[in-house]
């Protein structure tokens, strides 16, 4: 294998174009009164305009969701006139590996000069799952109504088994340590909360209101609803559902969006505030490990992304990953030999929570400015996906001012 | 005769309002322009509307078919034979404002000609069309050739283009562009190089022309279709969904330009609104320059307002700062497009200002909106802008016209006084009462006085207040947040009002045309005496808003009418409802006549002459 450090060459992410709403736990805002589709188009709109990026500067649109919305058919053109901006472009999915995947294929857009300023726009709503009736030839239960998020959650077709028991063989084979566990879920908690007292997070997180039919306040959506200050007692005492894994060490549901621009170069430093800084793309890659085992796949993910670019954990400015579970992150510090201390400084899914497609593009943004506010670097960005996968990238940043 | 601005009637030949009064009578009646431009009534001859099924063409045919039922004028209707059925449309509406009775004698008199565009209907000549009102689309070799086949078939016929914008050089016939909408709204700019008598005609039934001068687009357009591109830019600049900004103009300065697009039905308003912009730019430059996105939607005819299913989730809340930076982008244009219109003196201040608020939704006029900036603000907004926008600097731009803001025609833009030396005469030209009326009120009282007047008449101008209709309840609004405001007005307006009971030997309120409520009325009321037409309909209507009437309408009746008449007050004031001035004799009203007897009336009472009514 030879090893190289430059992919989609053309390709660059411009900074601060980028902005995420909060991510509210599910059911508990506005969020889940709205089509997220719409809601997604106008918010990226508002993104833009604060970022003073005319709309009119996108050539196309790449969409990222994993739960149906309403009119999805009509796909990007139709979110796109949400972002009052009428280009054509595409959907994709690839369960929480969308947020990331969806940067991805939009480097590659520009990379083959198919479009110059591509917006990846990335979006769902858990809240009130649309329910889907299957009609199909063997299906024993031929009419099964599924609701799409913990029917999905909950069973992988190809193995029988939830994201949950997943956790729990990883942890058994990993024989990750519960005091441990629990130890690093109360350290990711103080990651998030210096990192929102510190203010880094004002550049990514975008306050919005949301309107109802009347044109009225329906709620603002100007937290991550839900998280809540956890103590090292009151993670001890949760029951676990399986191994390491209980209430506390899991992820939850939410609602939310995240957008960014990928274009060329030229580009980057027409839209950027600051055109001296230059976020490119280093390499990605992606891997399937064993059935039921999701929770060591990113770390193997990242081991072969090490290994196709020649670089090491050590090279690394930021690292910053989607991490459903804790033990993901046990895991990973076990396979490559990386205190885990050293990751997710500004916070975490774990956190957050986990609104699929939008996660790991927040990811990116958190880890992006981090990277800029620490004067450049290497930054890795992983995480897991359904069907025991997982995905890698890195991306460099470069302050061309220092 | 002297004047403090000229009279508005003035600029289409119709002299001085003081005039009426000394005369005794209005300057033109409409049974003789109907004589002399139709024919007498034993050889009347016809209107021809052409393009009647079209959105101006049916509301025109319904107003005119209205005003005009009495002289027995046929209208005939011209349309190509697959029209849609425009003037049927309208039958509801003309049914619900004169019953079904007179609605079916209007529709009677409307007789309906299809035509292939080319060559005209036969039976056309049996009619005696004497007066062509041009409706048909806004395309200038189709509305030239239209002219032709007309003159060439009618040589005499007097024509009058609706156009948007196109100016009567270019067409070869005069103006009468309406405003929207076409049924009710009364409005028509006038371009012509003498006032005619179908102008004249057109007052005396009743409606509103406003002589302009020969430029693109007149005066209406430039405002409303420069209001909507100046929208446009700054969506451009923000990313702003069109229905916020429409929001935010409409707070700004009244109108919502995407609404009324939407509303007139978007297909025909962006292509018209493309055509004014697209014709201006060609003769003044980028300022009026459509933007992309006007460009495509005149072809699409796509709304402005989402659909209704997609009613926007997010709201844009702005920042002091973006909301700073959007006052530049529409007070910038808005500014620099009136300094043009002033440079090519387009019309009587007084007309471009009313102009905005009759027909463009403006709270204050444009005029009146800068006169409250000052000079130098305005200015400097133009300026601001134009670092925004830098486009717009190299194209017209006149801040010099500004500098004559001190002289009356800027600051009388409501109000105007005359006198003869002995009689005064203050005329206002506004249908609801606000500060702006106020401040001018009190000026053309101080004029007069400083004149040395000492009896005067105080009437609507005859022109644009057809109604007085009251306080502008917009100026409350600061008073729902400070209860002090609300004084300090109540206070201010009082005072203002009885300036007019205790400053002049003799005052007189006229009250004409369909009724005076509330704010007026008070006014009104604190004159020596009143004097109305039979019909007019007299009323306090604030306790259904509910507000309580607050230039001294709640004692100051009282105190000038007799305890037994009080009840009547208190029903008036209670009930909100109103009654007409002939039933309101004697207790309200000092005297009621027909309009002609009233006119006299108050020419006796103000002047001195014998009229035989007590002071009440
Ligand atoms: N729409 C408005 O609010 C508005 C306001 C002021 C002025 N105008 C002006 O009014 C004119 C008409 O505009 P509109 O909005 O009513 O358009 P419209 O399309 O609604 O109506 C035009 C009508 O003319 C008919 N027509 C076309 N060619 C004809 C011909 N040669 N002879 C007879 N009829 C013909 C059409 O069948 C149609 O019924 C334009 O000049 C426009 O600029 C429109």
């Amino acid at each position: 294998m030879t090893s190289t450090r430059e992919m989609f060459s053309r390709a660059r992410i411009p900074y601060g174009t980028w902005g995420s709403s909060f991510f509210p736990a599910w059911q508990t805002s506005a969020l889940a009164e709205v089509n997220i589709g719409q809601f997604a188009g106008e918010a990226m709109n508002r993104i833009l305009s604060l970022r003073k990026v005319p709309t009119t500067s996108l050539d196309y649109l790449i969409l990222g969701s994993t739960i149906p919305w309403h009119w999805k058919f009509w796909t990007a053109p139709m979110i796109a006139s949400c972002v009052d901006h009428r280009i054509p472009g595409f959907h994709l999915e690839q369960a929480c590996a969308t947020g990331l995947q969806a940067v991805i294929v939009a480097a590659s857009e520009v990379h083959s000069n198919a479009n110059d300023v591509v917006g990846v726009l990335t979006f769902d709503r858990t809240s009130d799952s649309p329910v889907g009736v299957f009609p199909e030839r063997r299906a024993h239960e031929r009419t099964m109504a599924l609701a799409d998020v913990w029917d999905n959650l909950g069973f992988d077709p190809a193995t029988g088994n939830a994201m949950l028991s997943c956790a729990g063989f990883a942890a058994r084979k990993h024989k990750t340590d519960r005091r441990e566990v629990d130890e690093l879920t109360m350290y990711r908690y103080e990651q998030y909360f210096n990192a929102k007292d510190s203010g880094l997070l004002d550049n990514v997180l975008v306050p919005l209101e949301v309107l109802n039919v009347q044109g009225k306040p329906l709620g603002m959506i100007d937290s991550d609803k839900g998280v809540r200050k956890l103590t090292y007692d009151m993670l001890q005492v949760m029951p676990e559902l399986d191994d390491c894994v209980t209430g506390g060490t899991q992820t939850h549901a939410s609602d939310g969006m995240a957008t960014l621009l990928v274009t060329t170069k030229e580009k980057a430093q027409e839209l950027s505030s600051r055109p001296e800084i230059d976020i490119s793309f280093v390499g990605k890659t992606e891997m399937r490990t064993y059935p039921s085992l999701m929770q060591e796949s990113p770390a193997m993910a990242v081991q072969k992304l090490l290994k196709k670019t020649g670089l090491t954990m050590d090279d690394m400015t930021v690292v910053k990953n989607h991490n459903p579970f804790a033990v993901n992150d046990v895991i990973f510090s076990k396979l490559l030999n990386y205190d885990w201390h050293k990751i997710n400084n500004t916070g975490c899914p774990l956190v957050w929570g986990h609104p699929q497609g939008p996660t790991l593009t927040r990811v990116i943004i958190e880890a992006l400015e981090e990277a800029v506010a620490l004067g450049g670097g290497y930054v890795l960005i992983f995480g897991c996906a359904a069907g025991d996968v997982g995905i890698a990238a890195i991306l460099k940043v470069t302050d061309g001012a220092k | 005769m002297k004047t403090l601005r000229q009279p508005t009637l003035d600029t289409f030949g119709l002299g001085n309002v003081l005039d009426i009064f000394k005369n005794g009578k209005l300057p033109v009646n409409a049974d003789s322009l109907v004589d002399t431009i139709f024919g007498d009534s034993s050889n009347r001859g016809a209107i021809v509307i052409s393009g009647a099924n079209g959105i101006v063409g049916a509301g025109k045919t319904m107003q005119l078919g209205s005003r005009l039922q009495k002289y027995n004028i046929p209208i005939i209707a011209l349309d190509f034979p697959g029209a849609p059925d425009g003037i049927g449309m309208q039958y509801q509406g003309l049914k619900g404002s004169f019953g079904q009775k007179q609605a079916d004698e209007i529709m009677a008199n409307v007789i309906r000609f299809n035509y292939d565009g080319k060559k005209l209907p036969s039976q056309l000549k049996d009619f005696n069309p004497r007066f062509l009102l041009e409706a048909i689309p806004e395309i200038l070799d189709i509305k030239k050739n239209h002219y032709k086949v007309f003159r060439e078939t009618f040589p005499g016929i007097a024509i009058r283009s609706v156009t948007s914008g196109f100016p009567s050089s270019e067409l070869g016939v005069g103006i009468a562009h309406p405003a929207f909408p076409h049924q009710i709204n009364k409005m028509w700019e006038t371009v012509e190089d003498t006032p005619s008598d179908i102008t004249k005609l057109l007052w005396a039934v009743g409606l509103i022309p406003v002589p302009v001068s020969d430029h693109w687009s007149f005066v209406l357009d430039v405002l409303f279709c420069g209001l909507m591109s100046a929208g446009l830019r700054y969506r451009q600049a923000s990313n702003m969904p069109y229905w916020k900004i429409d929001k935010l103009i409409r707070k700004l300065l009244g109108p919502n330009p995407f609404r009324a697009h939407d509303a007139i039905g978007a297909k025909g308003a962006n292509f018209l609104t493309w055509s004014c912009l697209y014709h201006l730019s060609e003769t003044y430059g980028n300022l009026f320059k459509p933007t992309f996105d006007l460009e495509y939607r005149k072809e699409s005819g796509q709304n402005w307002y989402p659909l209704n299913h997609f009613r926007p989730v997010v709201n844009w809340t702005l920042s002091d700062d973006e909301l700073d930076e959007m006052n530049k982008w529409i007070l910038g244009p808005m500014i620099q497009m009136t300094s043009l219109m002033l440079h090519e003196n387009r019309g009587h201040l007084s007309h471009i200002n009313a102009i905005c608020e009759i027909c463009a939704q403006f709270r204050s006029g444009i005029l009146a909106t800068i006169r409250q900036l000052g000079t130098e603000k305005s200015i400097k907004l133009v300026e601001e802008y134009h670092k925004l926008d830098p486009q717009s600097a190299s194209s017209c731009w006149y801040p010099e016209v500004f500098e004559k803001i001190n002289d009356p025609e800027w600051q009388q833009l409501y109000v105007n006084a005359e006198h003869d030396g002995s009689v005064g005469l203050i005329t206002i030209n506004r249908e609801s009462y606000n500060k702006d009326v106020d401040i001018e009120l009190n000026c053309a009282i101080n004029w007069l006085k400083s004149e040395n007047i000492e009896r005067v008449i105080l009437s609507g101008d005859f022109h644009f207040s057809t109604q007085l209709v009251g306080a502008d309840t917009s100026d409350f609004y600061p008073a729902l947040e400070d209860a002090d405001k609300g004084y300090d007005i109540s206070l201010n307006w009082s005072t203002t009002a009885r300036r007019l009971h205790d400053e002049f030997k003799v005052s007189v309120g006229f009250l004409n045309g369909k009724r005076c409520l509330g704010g007026m009325l008070e006014l009104m009321m604190h004159c020596h005496y009143l004097i109305a037409t039979n019909d007019c309909q007299v009323g306090m209507p604030e306790v259904t808003l509910p507000v309580i009437p607050g230039m001294e309408g709640c004692h100051w009746s009282f105190r000038k009418a007799k305890k037994e008449d009080w009840s009547k007050i208190s029903d008036l004031l209670f009930t909100g409802q109103a009654v007409k001035a002939s039933g309101a004799v004697g207790w309200l009203i000092d005297f009621a006549g027909t309009e002609e007897d009233a006119i006299k009336m108050a020419w006796k009472t103000a002047s001195g002459d014998n009229h035989g009514l007590t002071k009440r």
